[in-house]
């Protein structure tokens, strides 16, 4: 490579990771954590679920207990899981009888528990697990912004990764195993970045990609609208099969009995192991009342299994089927691929586990990173001033990124030592913590400090997670481990490899300080 | 060690180049996917261009970056965005997608 390119990558390189840093570490952070979602939000309330695709649900009991209190008549109703919790969605649109009443003309969105049918809104559901999950795409962020925000971060990460692979490119195969912990700083930072940079490609790669997908594909859906579709966005969406078809409202009601759980049977009979992750209704109650049940087969079947079967009600009759064996199209393979590669849940806890690691991974080369590009700087011939400020920068990105982890762990124990909690009370004490611990770190101006600190800080508060779960809720790790209680148990455990490696790392890092001369 | 200055662009080169791969690089891609969408299978292309299309772009970045002159990156994605935008308009006009 001529010396010219070089030097332009390295600095496109070096200029889009500082810029990027802060927020793809939150990004990152968060992110791994989202991973156990369900397992965090299940061990909120001390609830287990058994781990299956398919909804466990009485569907009869539960569209009785729903029409009791909403009147169902001439809406569409929709039952979807899309989490291991023991609530799913519940979507009732507007009822599209002419005659209904004011309060049937408007939709509702709600939980439903599927052991004892208690339903909870949005807010009443929201959870430190939810909190987490939602922060690595800053939600909390008023719409559009931290959308906007992480998708183009994102962005900025693919082009990150790309230049930076063309900068490590001669150096791929000969420095892979080079790690020179001990000869200058420098070197520590540089082999560890570029070594675990191109541990994690792949993963890093498939991240940011579907990340970018994820936030602004509008940008890229917006022109098709506008240009082929000529503004007819409903169209696109049907193409693209986002839509559920369309059935009018009839004149008269429903003659025939319906039961629900008849047409999961139905469908479950169709094809083996096929896992029912959603039921669709047409016109509740109407002779013009449809049935839609959709899902998809094991993945360790099929990566792509998606089918769903259509049935008219009045008739029992199967209008229209999806197979999701044969012949799988190239749309649902891409719709597909995208989403299980970005939320890693086709490989069971393990490939969890690994991407948990990956994503802590990432964050290192991000810190790495930013360690790289002070130390790069930190020469006699720099200015003393412009050295200063290097030095304060870097202090700043590491006490916000660095105080992620034990504020973390402190979130976790406050939301089981104030149970209840509401979002507001997650909100405030996640950011009013992170914000205080920044500060303090800040102020501290130490970089190895804030190293040190907050892992052992973190590791405290960790050690301490399930102990204060076991005296809230008097589910201690191994009575959860007996009851087979996984989800709990996982929670509980993760927290304490977690703070066993941090504290390992601490006392490592506190030996090393003690042999180093000054 | 940073980067050596003297390979850097600065100034209106350096703006050239940035607004030319950001904005630039942005028009080629889009110009180029909906240009293929009417002579190939419209759905596929739209549900393709949700991953090519960023890695296209980002692409197209690094490339203006190691332009010698940036302005010229601009003629140049402007030139191909122009030509895509014309096949555009001519199968717009014979080989609609809605008709």
């Amino acid at each position: 490579m001529k010396n010219r390119t070089y030097n332009i990558l390295f600095h496109t390189h070096t200029v889009s990771g500082i810029v990027i840093s802060v927020v793809l570490y939150v990004i990152f952070f968060a992110g791994s954590f989202s991973f156990f979602r369900d397992e965090i939000i299940n061990w909120e309330r001390n609830e287990s679920v058994e781990i299956t695709d398919a909804i466990q649900l009485d569907f009869d009991t539960a569209l009785d207990t729903l029409n009791s209190q909403y009147n169902l008549y001439g809406r569409d109703i929709e039952i979807r899981k899309t989490h291991q919790e023991q609530r799913v969605n519940i979507s009732l649109g507007a009822s599209k009888d002419t005659l209904a009443t004011e309060d049937t003309k408007t939709s509702k969105f709600l939980y439903l528990d599927t052991k004892n049918y208690a339903q909870n809104s949005y807010i009443e559901s929201y959870s430190l697990g939810e909190f987490l999950y939602r922060l690595h795409f800053f939600a909390q962020i008023p719409y559009p912004v931290g959308y906007y925000l992480s998708g183009f971060v994102a962005f900025f990460f693919l082009f990150a990764i790309i230049t930076g692979v063309l900068v490590h490119w001669r150096k791929i195969v000969s420095n892979f195993f080079i790690f020179r912990p001990l000869q200058k700083l420098k070197t520590l930072w540089t082999d560890a970045h570029t070594a675990l940079g191109m541990l994690g490609l792949p993963f890093q790669f498939v991240y940011a990609v579907t990340g970018a997908f994820f936030m602004i594909k509008l940008l890229i859906v917006a022109p098709n609208v506008m240009v082929l579709y000529d503004g007819n966005e409903t169209k696109l969406y049907d193409d693209l099969e986002y839509n559920h078809p369309h059935f009018k409202l009839g004149k008269n009601t429903l003659t025939t009995a319906f039961s629900a759980n008849t047409y999961i049977e139905k469908t479950q009979a169709l094809w083996d192991d096929f896992n029912v992750t959603e039921m669709h209704i047409f016109n509740y109650g109407n002779e013009n009342m449809h049935v839609l049940v959709s899902g998809h087969i094991d993945c360790s079947d099929k990566f792509t299994g998606i089918g769903d079967a259509i049935y008219k009600v009045g008739s029992g009759v199967l209008v229209s089927k999806k197979d999701p064996i044969e012949n799988t199209s190239y749309l649902d393979g891409v719709k597909n691929t995208l989403y299980r590669l970005h939320f890693g849940d086709y490989g069971g806890y393990a490939l969890k586990i690994i991407s948990f690691i990956l994503g802590l991974i990432s964050c290192f080369v991000i810190i790495s990173g930013v360690m790289i590009w002070l130390v790069a700087r930190d020469k006699k011939k720099i200015p003393e001033k412009k050295r200063r400020f290097n030095e304060r920068v870097v202090r700043v990105y590491l006490a916000i990124c660095l105080s992620m982890y034990p504020i973390t762990a402190a979130s976790f124990i406050a939301v089981k030592a104030f149970q209840p909690v509401d979002k507001s009370f997650i909100y405030s004490f996640y950011f009013m913590g992170w914000l205080l611990l920044s500060i303090f770190f800040i102020i501290k101006k130490d970089l190895n400090f804030i190293n040190k600190y907050t892992l052992l800080s973190g590791s405290i508060l960790g050690f301490l997670i399930p102990i204060v779960n076991g005296c809230v809720t008097k589910n201690w790790i191994w009575k959860s481990f007996a009851n087979k209680q996984f989800q709990i148990f996982f929670i509980d455990a993760f927290w304490v490899v977690l703070s066993i490696i941090s504290m390992w790392i601490y006392f490592k890092l506190s030996k090393k300080d003690a042999t180093m001369p000054k | 060690m940073p980067a050596n200055p003297k390979y850097l662009s600065s100034n209106w080169q350096r703006f050239a180049k940035i607004s030319a791969g950001f904005l630039g690089g942005y028009l080629v891609t889009i110009s180029l996917h909906i240009a293929l969408s009417y002579w190939l299978n419209h759905v596929h292309v739209i549900i393709t261009e949700t991953f090519t299309g960023f890695i296209l772009w980002a692409s197209l970045m690094v490339v203006a970056f190691l332009a010698k002159n940036g302005w010229k990156i601009w003629v140049i994605y402007l030139l191909l965005s122009a030509l895509f935008s014309i096949a555009i308009y001519f199968s717009k006009i014979y080989h609609p997608l809605l008709s």
